[in-house]
C-alpha cells in the first residue's frame, strides 16, 4: 500500500506529528509548482515515519530540524503529486528546494465525503468532483448553488429568478424521486446544514387576495445565502455507491464544504473589497420599455477582513464581511444586504488528541416584488403579458402594447408603475449560525478516530405589507378605501443537529492494503413555522399588534435519522481495489411496520495502465494512466417526517375545535431507494496532459414516493405517500481537461463535460398523473406520470385545420419534457505569469419549457405570438387555452456564466507594507443564448406538493432574468 | 474506591443520557387513536361535519353556477369548462365535487360507528345530526350525480337509489331527534328527495308539514374567515377584486348574494341550502302537475308575500363590481338598461342595477323579480311554470341548484373508474339534456349599448317548459 499522503488537509496531516522535535539541525529550503515556479503555501514536508514536520509559509519556504541520521523525507501539497526525498543529514542544510509537478488527475487526493474518514482518490470505484480554494476565491459570488453552477461536470444549477435570495434547480444524474427536490444534501465541515430549496410548508404569498403561494412564484431557498466565508475545498459526489455511505437521504448527492482553519507560518491578513454593478438583462424582454419600467443598474460592494495564522500545533482563521447590493429593481426594491462573519480553528491537543472547529455566522436581509402569479399588479405581467390592459382599470391606458405607446402616454405609465412598484414592502430576513466541532484521535500511524458534532440554526422571517394606498392605487380596492391595509408574517426556524463518530484502520499485509471504515451518524432536523397576519391595519404601521383582525397557522417537523456503517477497501498490488460497504438506518418518519432500512455498495478498479503489459502495448507518452471502475450502490431519499401517520385534523370553527379526516396513514412508509450502477474509466493521455473521465450509470429509484389519491368513494380529504413507484434515470457522461500550453510564462486549459440524461417514471404505483409545477390542468402544469419523464409540461393541444382556425384540441397532452437529455459545461483558464483568465459556461439541449407571458400576450392582445389570423378572425381569443402548445418552445441554450480576469501582485513588486495584491475583474452572465424567445431559466419556483418536493422548472411567467453582474475585485495581503 | 467511583460516574453518565435523546421526536398531529380517546370527540367531530359539510355545498354552488345559466367565470380562476358546459370524467372539478359529498359522508359513517360507540357524550341529536348529513350525502349524490358509490370501493347507486338512501336516513334522524327546528329541516329535506323522485303525494305531505312548522324556516352552512375558511362563492362573487363570476344580466340585480360589510375575515356569509321557499315551490309544481294553475298562483303568492317578501335585503356599497373580469367586456352597467330575455321576449325593466349611482339592494337569503300583481296576470299552466322556474331561479341564485333544475349531471370520475371495478363505462357519462345549448350559449347575451338593451340568447326557463315532458326535468310533468 503506499503511504498516506496527507496534503489536503492540515488538520489531517498535524495528527502525525509527535511532539519531540529534535534541535540539532536546520533543513530549509522552498517548495514550488514544477512548471509555474510559484511558491506552494501551506506544503508539507515530513518524514517518512512522521515523526518530524513543516507547513510551507507563504512563500513557499519551511525549516524543518532534524537529528544527524538518513531520512526519507515526503512533500505533498493539495492539488500536486507527492515526491520522495532522500537525504543525509549531518549538518544544517540550506536551500533544499522541491519542485511538485502537478496532480491533474487527483489520484493522490484524499476524500472524505463517502468514506467515513478519508481514502484515497485512486483506490475509489466512484467519482468525486473538488473545487479548490483558489477556484472558489475568484468567484466572487454570494451563493453555494451559483458557485457551483459549471464546476461540476454533472450538476446542473439553474437559479429560478434573477430576485434575491431565489431557489434553484441543482440537480446531479437526472431526477431521481418524484416527490423529493433534487437539491444534493450539503455538510460544512462534516454537519448536515439545511438545504431547503423550495418554498416553505406555510409562506407568505405575495398574493393579496387568492392563494397561489409562492410554488406560483419565487420562493426563498436556504442555499440563497452564503453560509461560509472561507472555503478551503468543496467535495461533490452524486447519488448511487458514493453516497452510500450517508444512506437515507443521500441519492441527490452530497456536496461537502471544508473551510479554513488557520493558515501558514505568521500572521496574515488581507483586505478585500469588490465593487460593481448588476445590469437588467433585455436579452429576454419582449418590450424594451419594460426595462425602463421596472428595471435599474444597481451598484454592488463588499468588504471583506481576514487574518490567519499558526504554527504546526494549532491554526485560526477568522473572516468577516460586509455586502450591500442595490439590486436590478426600481426604488432598490430588490436590495440585498449581508453580514458575514467565520472563525475556523485548529489545535493540536496531544500527541494523540487534535481538534478542530469553525463558527459561522450570517445575517442576511433583502427586498423582494411581485412576481409569477402573485395576482393583482405585478410588474412583469403588467408590461411583458400585456395585463395592463385592465390594471388598474380597463381602458387606463392608451393601449398595452407598450411598443405603441406614444412617449407622453409612456411618461405617465412610468409614473404610474414606479409609484406601484415603490408601494411594494416584501423583505425577508435570514439569520444563520453554525458551528462544527472535531476531535480526532490518532493512537497510531494506521489507526485513527473522530468525533463530529455540529449544529445548523437558520432562522428566515419574511413581511409582506399591503397599504391601502398600494390596493388603491393598483385598483384593487376603490378610492377612499382605509379597512385593507394587511400585513403578513412568515418565520422558519431550522436546527439540525449532527454527531458522528468514525473510526477508520489501514494495514498493509504483503501486496494487499486494507482500509477499514466503520462509524455511525446520527442527524435531527427541527423545522417550525409560523405564519401570522393582521387584516385592516392602520397606514405605516409595521406590527399585527395595531391590526382589526389577526390570523396565524403554525407548522412543525421533527426528524431523527441514525445510522451505522462498514466500508472495507481492499488493494492488490496497488492497482486492483475491491471497496464494498454498508449503510443502515433507522428513521422516525419510517412506518411501524419498518425496521432499520440498509443500503449496500460494492465496487472495484483496476489500474490497467500498471501492469507491464500496458506500458508495452501503449506508450506512457500517449496514455500514462488508465482506470477501470464499476460499482453498484443504494442510497436513498426521507419521506416527509410525520407522513407515515394516520391522524385527525382540526380546525379552528366559529370559536370552536372541528375535527376532521386527517392523513390516512402508511404503516410501511420507508425511504425511497436509489441504486446505482455505474461503469466508467479515467485516462490521463500524452503525459497527462489530457484527462478524460467516462461513466455510464443507470439509476433505479425502486419504492419511489407518491403522494397516492384514494379512491374518491373512500372520501379520505388527504393523499397519502406510499412507496409505489419506479423511476430511470440513466445516461452518459465524458469530462475532460485539456492542457494545450504549459510552461513558466503560459498555462492554457479547457475544459469540458458532456451529459446525456433519460429519465422515465416507470411506474407510477397506480397513482394518477400529479402536478408539480403549474396552474390548473386547463391551462399548464408540469406533471408526473407513469411512462413520462418526471416533470412534463402537460395542457391543452390544438390542431389548427388548412383554414388556420382551431379544429380540435386534445386535453392534457404531452407538450415536452422539462428535462434536458443533453447538458454539460465547458471551461477555459488561461494564464500569463501573474495575469489568469477564466471563462466558464454551460448548455443543454432537448428540454422545453412554457411561457405563460407569451400566451396571455396572446390572450390580451398585444401580438399574434404565432397563432393564424384566420383564428382570430373567427374566435378572437376566446380559444386561447385550447392551443397552450403553441407557447412551448424547446429551450436549448448556450450560457456563459462567467468569465473572469485576475492579477496577482508579488511582494517583489510591492515591497515590504504587501505581501501580495490580487486585482480581479468579473463579469457574470455576460453570453446568453437559447433557442426560446423566453429565459428558459427564470421560471416559477413549483414545488406543488408541498415543502421539500420535486420541481423542474419549466414554466416562464413574470419572473425575471438573472442579471449581468460586473464585479471589480481588490485584494490586499499583509 | 475506584470501583465505587467509577460505578458512580457511569451511573452520573446514565442518568445524564436520560435528559438527551437525540432520536426522540415529537410529533405535533393528533393520530386517530389519541384523538378517539380523547374528552368528548363527538362534539368536535359533529362540527367538523358541519364545517364538511359548508365545504360540500360550496364547492357544489361555485361549480354548480357555472355549469348552469346562472353565472359565467369571466376570468380565469375556477372550472374553465363548466360554462360550456362540457363536462369530462377526467376533470379534476369532477372529483372535487364527488370528493366533497364522499368525506361528507364518510364523516357521518365515521361519527355513527367510531364515535357514537367510543363518547357516552354523543346524545341522540348529535346522532340525528349525522345521520341527515349521510342522507345530506345521498341526496346530493342524487341531485347531481348520474350515480355515486355509497361505499369505498363498491356498486354505483343510481340517482334514485341515491335519494331513496337520503330519504332512509332523513327518517332515522327524524325518530332520533327531538330538537324540533332540526326537524323541520330533515323534512324538508325528505319533501325534496321525493319532488326529485316524482314522488308528488310524499312531497306534499312533507312540503306542507314545513310550512305549517315553520314558513320562514332556514338551514345553512358557515363560514369563518377569521380562521381563513370563507366562502368560496363570496369571493368569487364580491371579495375578488378581479370580477371572477359575473351573473345573466337577468340575474344581475340579485348579486352579490353573498357580501361584506366590513371585512372578509369578519364577515363570511352562510350558504343556504334548505329553505323554506322549496316547500312552496314543492307544492306549487305539483299544484300546476295536476293542472290547477290558480292553486299554484296563490301558492307562489304567498310564498312572495309570505316568505321572500320576509327575508333581509341589506344596502351594500358594490361600486367595486365593473363586470370587468376580462373575458366578456360588455356586460351591462347602467340601470337604465332594459333586458329582454330572449330575443322574442319585451323590454323589461329593473334588472341590472347601477352600482355607481349609490349602496344597492342585495339580498343574502331571496330575493326575485316577481310580484303578486305579475302572478296575478298568469293564466296558462305553462306560463305559470315558466314563471315557477324563473322564481326557483332567482330565489336559489348562488345556491347550486340551477343546475340540477336543467337536468345536468356529472358523472363518476376517472380516478373512481381505474380502482373500482364496480364502476363502468356508462358511469362515465355525463348527463346534458340534448336541448341545452351548447357553446355557452346559456350565458350568452347580446348588448345594444345604443338602445341599452341587453338580450340573452336563450331564455332557459321557456326552453324547460318546452321540455316538460322530458324525463330528465321537471319532475311533475
Amino acid at each position: 500500500m503506499r503511504k498516506v499522503n496527507i496534503y489536503f488537509y492540515v488538520i489531517g496531516f498535524l495528527l502525525f506529528f509527535h511532539q519531540g522535535i529534535a534541535q540539532n539541525v536546520s533543513i530549509s529550503g522552498q517548495i514550488t509548482d514544477a512548471i509555474s515556479g510559484e511558491a506552494l503555501p501551506g506544503a508539507i514536508i515530513r518524514t517518512s515515519d512522521g515523526a518530524q514536520g513543516s507547513v510551507a509559509d507563504l512563500e513557499g519556504n519551511f525549516t524543518i530540524m532534524l537529528l544527524p541520521g538518513a531520512y526519507v523525507l515526503e512533500v505533498s501539497f493539495i492539488g500536486h503529486k507527492h515526491q520522495i526525498v532522500p537525504i543525509e543529514v549531518n549538518g544544517a542544510v540550506q536551500g533544499l528546494n522541491v519542485a511538485l509537478e502537478e496532480d491533474v488527475l487527483g489520484l493522490e487526493e484524499l476524500v472524505i465525503t463517502g468514506q467515513g474518514i478519508n481514502t484515497e482518490k485512486r483506490r475509489l470505484s466512484t467519482t468525486v468532483e473538488t473545487i479548490s480554494a483558489k477556484e472558489i476565491e475568484s468567484v466572487p459570488v454570494g451563493r453555494i448553488d451559483q458557485l457551483l453552477q459549471s464546476r461540476i461536470p454533472n450538476l446542473q444549477t439553474r437559479l429560478a429568478s434573477g430576485q434575491p435570495g431565489a431557489t434553484s434547480i441543482t440537480r446531479s444524474r437526472g431526477v431521481v424521486s418524484a416527490l423529493v427536490n433534487s437539491t444534493p444534501i450539503i455538510y460544512i465541515d462534516g454537519v448536515r446544514v439545511d438545504n431547503l430549496n423550495t418554498t416553505g410548508a406555510l409562506s407568505i404569498s405575495t398574493r393579496s387576495s387568492a392563494n397561489g403561494g409562492q410554488t406560483q412564484s419565487t420562493a426563498t431557498s436556504a442555499l440563497a445565502e452564503r453560509p461560509v466565508e472561507n472555503i478551503e475545498r468543496i467535495e461533490c459526489v452524486t447519488g448511487g455507491a458514493a453516497t452510500t455511505l450517508y444512506g437515507s437521504d443521500a441519492a441527490n448527492g452530497v456536496i461537502q464544504i471544508f473551510t479554513k482553519k488557520g493558515g501558514t507560518g505568521r500572521t496574515n491578513a488581507f483586505v478585500e473589497v469588490q465593487l460593481g454593478v448588476d445590469v437588467p438583462t433585455k436579452d429576454f424582454l419582449f418590450f424594451d420599455r419594460t426595462a425602463d419600467l421596472l428595471h435599474q443598474n444597481g451598484f454592488r460592494q463588499l468588504y471583506r477582513v481576514g487574518v490567519n495564522g499558526g504554527d504546526n500545533k494549532n491554526g485560526y482563521s477568522i473572516t468577516g464581511s460586509m455586502a450591500h447590493n442595490e439590486g436590478i429593481n426600481i426604488h432598490d426594491q430588490n436590495e440585498n444586504r449581508t453580514y458575514n462573519i467565520r472563525t475556523g480553528f485548529r489545535s493540536q491537543l496531544s500527541d494523540k488528541f487534535s481538534y478542530n472547529g469553525s463558527f459561522g455566522f450570517v445575517h442576511n436581509t433583502f427586498s423582494r416584488t411581485r412576481d409569477g402569479n402573485d395576482g393583482g399588479y405585478v410588474g412583469l405581467w403588467f408590461s411583458e403579458a400585456g395585463a395592463s390592459l385592465f390594471t388598474p382599470n380597463s381602458g387606463f391606458w392608451e393601449t398595452n402594447n407598450l411598443n405603441e405607446l406614444s412617449s407622453q402616454e409612456f411618461d405617465r405609465m412610468r409614473e404610474w408603475v414606479s409609484t406601484a412598484e415603490r408601494l411594494q414592502d416584501f423583505q425577508t430576513t435570514v439569520r444563520r449560525f453554525q458551528m462544527s466541532n472535531n476531535l480526532q484521535y490518532q493512537p497510531t500511524k494506521s489507526l485513527s478516530a473522530r468525533a463530529t458534532v455540529g449544529i445548523d440554526y437558520r432562522v428566515q422571517n419574511e413581511t409582506g405589507i399591503f397599504t391601502n394606498e398600494y390596493l388603491i392605487h393598483t385598483g384593487e380596492q376603490p378610492e377612499g378605501t382605509d379597512d385593507q391595509g394587511s400585513i403578513s408574517n412568515f418565520e422558519r426556524k431550522f436546527l439540525g443537529l449532527t454527531l458522528e463518530l468514525a473510526a477508520q484502520h489501514q494495514a498493509e499485509v504483503g501486496d494487499f492494503s486494507f482500509v477499514s471504515t466503520m462509524g455511525g451518524q446520527l442527524f435531527r432536523n427541527e423545522d417550525d413555522q409560523i405564519f401570522y397576519r393582521g387584516e385592516n391595519v392602520q397606514e405605516g404601521s409595521g406590527t399585527v399588534s395595531d391590526a382589526a383582525v389577526t390570523t396565524s397557522d403554525d407548522f412543525a417537523l421533527e426528524i431523527a435519522n441514525y445510522g451505522i456503517y462498514l466500508q472495507e477497501n481492499i488493494g492488490f498490488m496497488s492497482k486492483y481495489f475491491l471497496e464494498f460497504g454498508i449503510r443502515g438506518d433507522q428513521n422516525s418518519a419510517f412506518g411501524d411496520d419498518i425496521g432499520i432500512q440498509w443500503y449496500p455498495k460494492v465496487g472495484g478498479s483496476y489500474i490497467l495502465s500498471d501492469e507491464p503489459f500496458f506500458a508495452n502495448l501503449i506508450p506512457e507518452n500517449i496514455v500514462s494512466y488508465f482506470k477501470l471502475r464499476g460499482n453498484l450502490g443504494f442510497a436513498g431519499n426521507l419521506p416527509q417526517p410525520f407522513s407515515q401517520e394516520r391522524t385527525v385534523q382540526f380546525n379552528g370553527f366559529l370559536g370552536e375545535q372541528s375535527a376532521t379526516f386527517g392523513q390516512p396513514g402508511n404503516e410501511d412508509l420507508t425511504a425511497e431507494r436509489s441504486r446505482t450502477f455505474e461503469i466508467g474509466a479515467d485516462i490521463g493521455l500524452v503525459g497527462e496532459r489530457i484527462t478524460l473521465g467516462v461513466n455510464y450509470y443507470n439509476t433505479r429509484t425502486q419504492d419511489a414516493l407518491f403522494f397516492v389519491r384514494s379512491l374518491p368513494s373512500a372520501g379520505e380529504t388527504q393523499t397519502q405517500v406510499r412507496n409505489v413507484g419506479e423511476i430511470e434515470n440513466k445516461g452518459l457522461e465524458v469530462f475532460s481537461t485539456i492542457i494545450l500550453v504549459q510552461n513558466q510564462t503560459w498555462d492554457l486549459r479547457v475544459n469540458f463535460a458532456v451529459n446525456t440524461l433519460e429519465n422515465k417514471v416507470l411506474d407510477a404505483g397506480g397513482s394518477p398523473a400529479f402536478p408539480i409545477n403549474g396552474f390548473s390542468g386547463r391551462t399548464i402544469q408540469t406533471v408526473v406520470e407513469e411512462g413520462q419523464p418526471v416533470g412534463f409540461l402537460r395542457g391543452n393541444k390544438g390542431t389548427f385545420g388548412e383554414n388556420g382556425v382551431l379544429q380540435e384540441t386534445e386535453a392534457q397532452s404531452f407538450l415536452g419534457s422539462t428535462i434536458p437529455d443533453f447538458f454539460g459545461n465547458v471551461g477555459l483558464n488561461l494564464r500569463w505569469k501573474s495575469l489568469n483568465l477564466f471563462a466558464n459556461a454551460d448548455y443543454q439541449q432537448g428540454a422545453f419549457a412554457h411561457s405563460f407571458d407569451r400566451q396571455f400576450r396572446f390572450f390580451y392582445g398585444v401580438d399574434n405570438e404565432g397563432i393564424p389570423q384566420a383564428e382570430i378572425d373567427a374566435r378572437g381569443r376566446d380559444n386561447w387555452l385550447n392551443f397552450t402548445d403553441q407557447f412551448v418552445e424547446e429551450t436549448d441554450f448556450f450560457r456563459v456564466r462567467q468569465i473572469g480576469l485576475t492579477y496577482d501582485f508579488s511582494q517583489e513588486m510591492l515591497g515590504d507594507l504587501f505581501r501580495g495584491i490580487t486585482l480581479g475583474f468579473t463579469v457574470f452572465n455576460p453570453i446568453n443564448i437559447s433557442s426560446s424567445s423566453f429565459d428558459p431559466e427564470a421560471t416559477q419556483s413549483g414545488g406543488l406538493q408541498g415543502q421539500n418536493t420535486a420541481t423542474t422548472g419549466g414554466i416562464s411567467y413574470g419572473t425575471a432574468s438573472a442579471p449581468r453582474q460586473y464585479i471589480s475585485t481588490i485584494k490586499f495581503r499583509f | 474506591m475506584r470501583t465505587i467511583f467509577l460505578t458512580l460516574l457511569i451511573g452520573i453518565l446514565a442518568l445524564g443520557c436520560e435528559l438527551f435523546d437525540p432520536t426522540e421526536v415529537s410529533n405535533p398531529n393528533i393520530t386517530e387513536d389519541t384523538y378517539l380517546g380523547s374528552f368528548n370527540p363527538g362534539e368536535k367531530w359533529l362540527l367538523g361535519t358541519d364545517r364538511q359539510m359548508a365545504t360540500t355545498i360550496g364547492t357544489m354552488v361555485e361549480f354548480g353556477e357555472l355549469t348552469s345559466d346562472n353565472y359565467f367565470n369571466n376570468r380565469t380562476l375556477s372550472s374553465k369548462v363548466f360554462d360550456i358546459p362540457q363536462i369530462d370524467f377526467i376533470d379534476i372539478d369532477v372529483r372535487r365535487l364527488q370528493d366533497e359529498i364522499h368525506t361528507l359522508r364518510e364523516m357521518a359513517i365515521f361519527g355513527l360507528t367510531e364515535l357514537v360507540p367510543n363518547d357516552p357524550l354523543v346524545t341522540d341529536n348529535m346522532q340525528a345530526e349525522w345521520h341527515f348529513y349521510l342522507g345530506m350525502s345521498h341526496l346530493f349524490s342524487g341531485e347531481y350525480f348520474i350515480g355515486l358509490p355509497a361505499e369505498p370501493g363498491r356498486e354505483v347507486l343510481s340517482s334514485n337509489e341515491n335519494l331513496e338512501r337520503a330519504i332512509e336516513e332523513f327518517e332515522v334522524a327524524l325518530d332520533l331527534s327531538d330538537d324540533s327546528e332540526a326537524e323541520v329541516g330533515y323534512r324538508l329535506a325528505i319533501a325534496r328527495a321525493y319532488y326529485h323522485l316524482g314522488d308528488a303525494a310524499n312531497a306534499r305531505n312533507f312540503a306542507e308539514q314545513v310550512i305549517a312548522s315553520n314558513n320562514l324556516f332556514l338551514r345553512f352552512a358557515q363560514y369563518d374567515g377569521i380562521e381563513g375558511f370563507n366562502n368560496p362563492m363570496q369571493f368569487l362573487l364580491f371579495e375578488s377584486s378581479n370580477d371572477e363570476f359575473a351573473p345573466l344580466p337577468r340575474l344581475d340585480f340579485l348579486d352579490p348574494k353573498y357580501f361584506s360589510q366590513t371585512t372578509a375575515s369578519l364577515d363570511q356569509r352562510p350558504i343556504y341550502y334548505l329553505k323554506a321557499e322549496e316547500a312552496y315551490f314543492i307544492l306549487a309544481e305539483i299544484e300546476l302537475g295536476a293542472g290547477q294553475v290558480s292553486n299554484a298562483r296563490e301558492t307562489l303568492k304567498d310564498l312572495v308575500e309570505d316568505v321572500i317578501d320576509q327575508r333581509p335585503v341589506e344596502l351594500l356599497d358594490d361600486s367595486r363590481e365593473l363586470r370587468g373580469g376580462g373575458n366578456r367586456d360588455d356586460y351591462p352597467l347602467a340601470g337604465s338598461y332594459r333586458v329582454r330575455f330572449d330575443a322574442d321576449d319585451s323590454l323589461r325593466s329593473g334588472f341590472v342595477v347601477d352600482r355607481q349611482a349609490g349602496a344597492i339592494n342585495a339580498y343574502p337569503v331571496s330575493g326575485t323579480s316577481m310580484t303578486t300583481a305579475i302572478l296575478d296576470q298568469i293564466t296558462t299552466e305553462d306560463q305559470m311554470l315558466e314563471i315557477l322556474y324563473q322564481m326557483r331561479q332567482e330565489v336559489f341564485i348562488a345556491e347550486g341548484r340551477r343546475v340540477t333544475d336543467l337536468g345536468i349531471k356529472y358523472q363518476v370520475h376517472e380516478d373512481e373508474f381505474t380502482s373500482n371495478p364496480n364502476v363502468t363505462e356508462a358511469h362515465l357519462e355525463s348527463q346534458i339534456p340534448a336541448f341545452i345549448p351548447r357553446e355557452t350559449r346559456m350565458d350568452d347575451f347580446v348588448n345594444n349599448e345604443g338602445d341599452e338593451v341587453v338580450t340573452m340568447v336563450v331564455n332557459m326557463n321557456k326552453i324547460l317548459v318546452q321540455h316538460k315532458s322530458s324525463d330528465l326535468v321537471l319532475p311533475f310533468h
